[in-house]
């Protein structure tokens, strides 16, 4: 099938001639299709089966252990391949249909010819959207034209996934980035599409700071407690307290990414924690009323509301609980079901569900026997007691914790364990369930959880085109060491602190460090000695030394955004529909590395996976290997070869293995800690670049790992790469191992190093 | 678990560890391999086999059965520390990265590895690195030196919930390489 072309050159406006459109407008499965398999030639699909089987069809179940075949034919690579692209689409889904319904919602309010303005410091409004697409999109309704190029993508690589259709693993994978790149549009719609629509901050880098924790609720008044990812009924419910004087009466908080979007919306929003807390929170009884959206939300909300005899309301076609539809009723009639017959119910229309859940709120709050659920030391301590020490707790935990021994210390008057272990811990529940004698040991938690309030950045929406003019020159030198992203969800492996140190670590390196979504509110709920966070130790710009909130997960399209931003504004590379040539750039002289410490979600594999079309290396931390797919080199053995774009040569000499990897696992957070520094390294680095870079390779290898990295001859071309203050220990080394100079590539690049239609002219 | 007759009826796989009970049969099997490969991971610096650091008895089992190590996470520094230089240092997906490949030289550069040996990787990522091996190294054999057994391996210990047991089957098998 052959595309229309003038159809695709009319969907993208291309008589608008801001740029000249490149060689892949509107791409479809196939067009980027050789993009991928070079990078998968470099990067390598690494699987980790999680089940033998294949269960996806009636043939079987079939085996496919160590080589053996489904009836339909497929092998086990296949089929995890098969099953990383049903996880893409599954996250790519997830993000769409969140951005179809809030340009809809929005269009409904504003118009279609609502003009998308981000404010003076921000000329590139959409560059993911400019580049994947060749749009500029100019209104709501241009995004609505992006959101179904996405939809149309969609049902194809869904389609794929039906059994004995695609039987490569390679072409799964292609898929699977195709979706991931698909999912970067469609985060990219929703975030623009609610920052203007809803007149979030932008062009703006000094955001507020906010409320975060759940000891800054103020129970005494009613409580309405947000969870989800689609902020269109909380924000109908904030102007609805607004219009009508209310809005000191009743307290608004929220979890995960809802709670980023009202804060963005209004500083008397406040943070509760991240979506991992989900259960401890709800327990605590804080809300009164419980406004569930979409993604991240518990399946067993109805039954813990009912606990604590919150009321429920479903807001989502994503989330209907089993609820009565009650939209089409009149509003007093709703809230007289809810408040008077304690009924949960759904409201599809989200100004509707908004006056519903700010009417609701007091009368459940004056109804409720409030502070039931909170628990004293003493009362925890008591029911700590009933402990019996069968560990059946332990076997059940997600984390592999010893939540039975904690339980146990607790119960004899130490506190530590318990209290080290919450930090870990998921509170899902799942070792309460195993409990043979009932113990609440989530409710016991409450006894050492910090009721500390924090300070969090306000997420601040898209990096600005003049903080990219600034930085562009020295991230592309490498004289900034580079661009850590910590992004993604709260599973964190250890002490939720890590991500906070981690941050820390970068940031006063100079790094740029950007966070969103749950790692951005866990890693403020750390104070140093002074009692600051993160969030107030350091500028909030996009510099060295910066640490920036971006916003909640869609606003992760910003990171990738500043990327390319960087090719398109500072290296004034052509980005319309060029997809190859700004990832090129990407992968190959802009030093930037995402980190998802805890991922848990299939939105989360979709944004790493995304995030590596464009050449950006992801670190992952061990709960992800349960995604079963990564991409990997191995650094001695593959091939690094690039061509010189200066000289039109492939190079001779053996070049460095930059980045390494474009998705890894790491167990530790000292490892990942030396490989997210190693990950910056690009092969473009000036010589200052690279000595900084290196320095700080080696420094913290030192400190985490000890001695210097065993692989430091390959990231060191000539000896002016090497830092100054390590020179004589590396020289030696280098000594020892056999090194030789080798020279540096002008311009590094993989254009022309496979079929391509990209322009090698436009990369100089 | 009971294995049905017919393949479609199986559980979630049909091929899993078989356990080792006896720790002088593990020695015998370890002693039998040509170039073994010993994995430490960063959870033998967090626990302890009764009062003792768990790495120590497992750089004491390195030494007794003469297994090169592979130091993953941060493991390397206490090694250095404890005045022990381990033979690679690569993060646990990467090692098993390269022993998916029959070509690969091995951390001695002397071939490639015929029995992976792992103690202290975190039991849910060591299960998925033992899952790939299963399936796609089938040129080598794993071992899982860890009291909470993994079905992914090869060889497995039992599930061992005592902790004098534990320590009695590390030291009888250490004596016994």
């Amino acid at each position: 099938m052959t595309k229309n072309k003038a159809k695709t050159l009319r969907i993208i406006n291309a008589e608008d001639t801001w740029e000249p459109v490149g060689p892949t407008p509107l791409p479809e499965i196939p067009d980027l299709r050789n993009w991928s398999m070079r990078l998968l030639k470099s990067y390598k699909p690494f699987y980790a089966p999680f089940c033998d089987l294949c269960c996806n069809c009636a043939y079987g179940k079939c085996d496919l252990t160590a080589g053996k075949k489904g009836v339909c034919g497929i092998d086990i690579a296949t089929h995890q391949a098969r099953w990383a692209l049903i996880q893409c689409c599954i996250g790519l889904s997830a993000h769409a249909a969140h951005a179809r319904h809030l340009v809809n919602h929005l269009i409904s309010k504003h118009g279609e010819g609502y003009k998308i303005d981000l404010g003076l410091q921000v000329d590139v409004e959409a560059p993911i959207i400019r580049t994947v697409m060749g749009l500029k999109p100019e209104t709501l309704g241009d995004l609505r034209t992006a959101i179904e190029y996405v939809e149309r993508e969609y049902i194809h690589l869904v389609s794929s996934t039906h059994t004995a259709q695609e039987g490569n693993n390679l072409d799964f994978e292609n898929k699977s980035l195709h979706a991931g790149m698909l999912d970067h549009v469609a985060m990219e719609v929703a975030d623009i599409a609610q920052i203007v629509g809803y007149k979030y901050p932008t062009s703006v880098a000094d955001t507020p700071l906010l409320n975060l924790g759940w000891g800054g609720i103020d129970s005494t008044k009613p409580v309405v407690l947000l969870i989800g990812h689609n902020a269109a009924p909380s924000i109908a419910m904030i102007d609805y307290l607004h219009d009508n004087d209310l809005e000191d009466k009743i307290e608004v908080c929220g979890i995960c990414c809802t709670a980023h979007d009202i804060s963005r919306y209004t500083k008397r929003a406040k943070i509760v924690g991240p979506l991992s807390r989900q259960l401890f929170y709800i327990r605590c009884g804080i809300a009164d009323v419980i406004v569930a959206d979409e993604q991240c939300v518990r399946a067993d909300l109805l039954e813990e509301a009912l606990k604590t005899g919150a009321a429920l309301i479903a807001t989502s076609d994503k989330i209907c609980y089993g609820f009565e539809d009650v939209t089409d009723k009149e509003i007093d009639e709703i809230v007289a079901m809810i408040a008077e017959e304690g009924k949960q119910v759904l409201i599809l229309d989200p100004d509707k569900a908004g006056e519903v859940a700010a009417k609701v709120a007091p009368l459940v709050s004056a109804k409720r026997n409030k502070g039931i659920d909170f628990i004293d030391e003493t009362t925890a301590v008591k029911l700590a007691k009933d402990c019996r020490g069968c560990g059946l707790c332990n076997q059940a935990c997600p984390n592999l914790l010893s939540i039975g021994k904690a339980i146990k210390e607790f119960s004899e008057g130490n506190t530590a364990m318990l209290s080290e272990t919450f930090k870990m811990c998921f509170t899902c529940g799942k070792c309460e369930e195993q409990c043979p004698r009932s113990i609440p040991i989530i409710k016991i938690m409450q006894a050492v959880a910090t009721k500390d309030t924090f300070n969090m950045r306000c997420g601040r929406g898209p990096i600005h085109d003049v903080e990219i003019r600034k930085v562009g020159a020295p991230i592309v030198l490498g004289t900034i060491p580079g661009i850590v992203a910590f992004v993604a969800c709260s599973n964190y492996p250890k002490d939720e602190k890590e991500i906070a140190e981690m941050m820390d670590e970068f940031a006063k390196r100079k790094y740029i460090v950007v966070a969103s979504g749950c790692a951005a509110m866990t890693a403020g709920m750390v104070k140093d000695e002074e009692g600051k966070t993160i969030w107030e130790k350091y500028p909030p710009g996009f510099q060295a030394g910066g640490v920036l909130n971006v916003g909640s997960c869609v606003a992760n399209s910003h990171i990738a955004g500043a990327a390319i931003k960087i090719a398109n504004i500072f290296a004034k590379l052509p980005g319309r529909a060029n997809y190859e040539v700004i990832a090129d750039y990407i992968l190959n002289r802009v030093g930037a590395c995402g980190v998802a410490w805890g991922a848990y979600s299939q939105k989360a594999f979709t944004i790493t996976t995304g995030f590596t079309r464009w050449g950006i290396p992801v670190v992952l931390g061990p709960h992800a290997a349960k995604y079963r797919r990564l991409y990997l080199s191995r650094k001695e053995e593959d091939d690094w070869q690039v061509m010189d774009g200066r000289t039109g040569e492939m190079t001779d000499d053996y070049v460095e293995p930059a980045p390494e990897h474009l998705v890894n696992v790491i167990e530790s957070k000292e490892r990942a800690i030396v490989t997210i520094a190693k990950l910056c390294i690009r092969r473009n680095d000036t010589t200052a670049g690279r000595q900084i870079k290196l320095n700080h390779y080696i420094d913290l290898y030192k400190k985490y790992m000890g001695g210097l990295p065993d692989d430091l001859h390959l990231f060191i071309r000539r000896t002016a790469d090497i830092p100054m203050f390590f020179k004589s220990e590396v020289m030696e080394y280098l000594k020892e191992v056999g090194w030789k100079e080798r020279e540096q590539v002008g311009i590094p690049t993989l254009i022309t190093t496979y079929p391509s239609k990209a322009n090698i002219d436009d990369i100089k | 678990m009971a294995r049905p007759y017919w393949d479609v009826n199986i559980l979630t796989g049909s091929k899993t560890a078989r356990i080792i009970d006896n720790p002088v049969q593990c020695a015998g099997i370890i002693k039998k391999a040509d170039r073994p490969l010993y994995i430490l991971g960063p959870d033998t610096l967090d626990r302890n086999i009764g009062e003792r650091l768990f790495l120590k008895y497992c750089l004491d089992l390195a030494k007794a059965g003469k297994l090169p190590i592979c130091a993953t996470g941060h493991v390397r520094k206490k090694m250095l520390e404890l005045g022990i230089h381990p033979d690679s240092s690569y993060d646990i997906i990467e090692i098993i990265n390269h022993l998916k490949d029959t070509e690969w030289n091995g951390v001695k550069k002397e071939g490639n590895h015929d029995l992976i040996v792992f103690s202290g990787v975190r039991c849910d990522l060591a299960e998925r690195g033992l899952a790939t091996l299963k399936h796609f190294a089938p040129h080598l054999k794993t071992m899982a030196l860890c009291r909470f057994s993994h079905p992914n391996a090869d060889f497995a210990l039992p599930v061992i919930r005592k902790d004098r047991k534990w320590q009695d089957y590390f030291e009888i098998l250490i004596d016994n390489l």
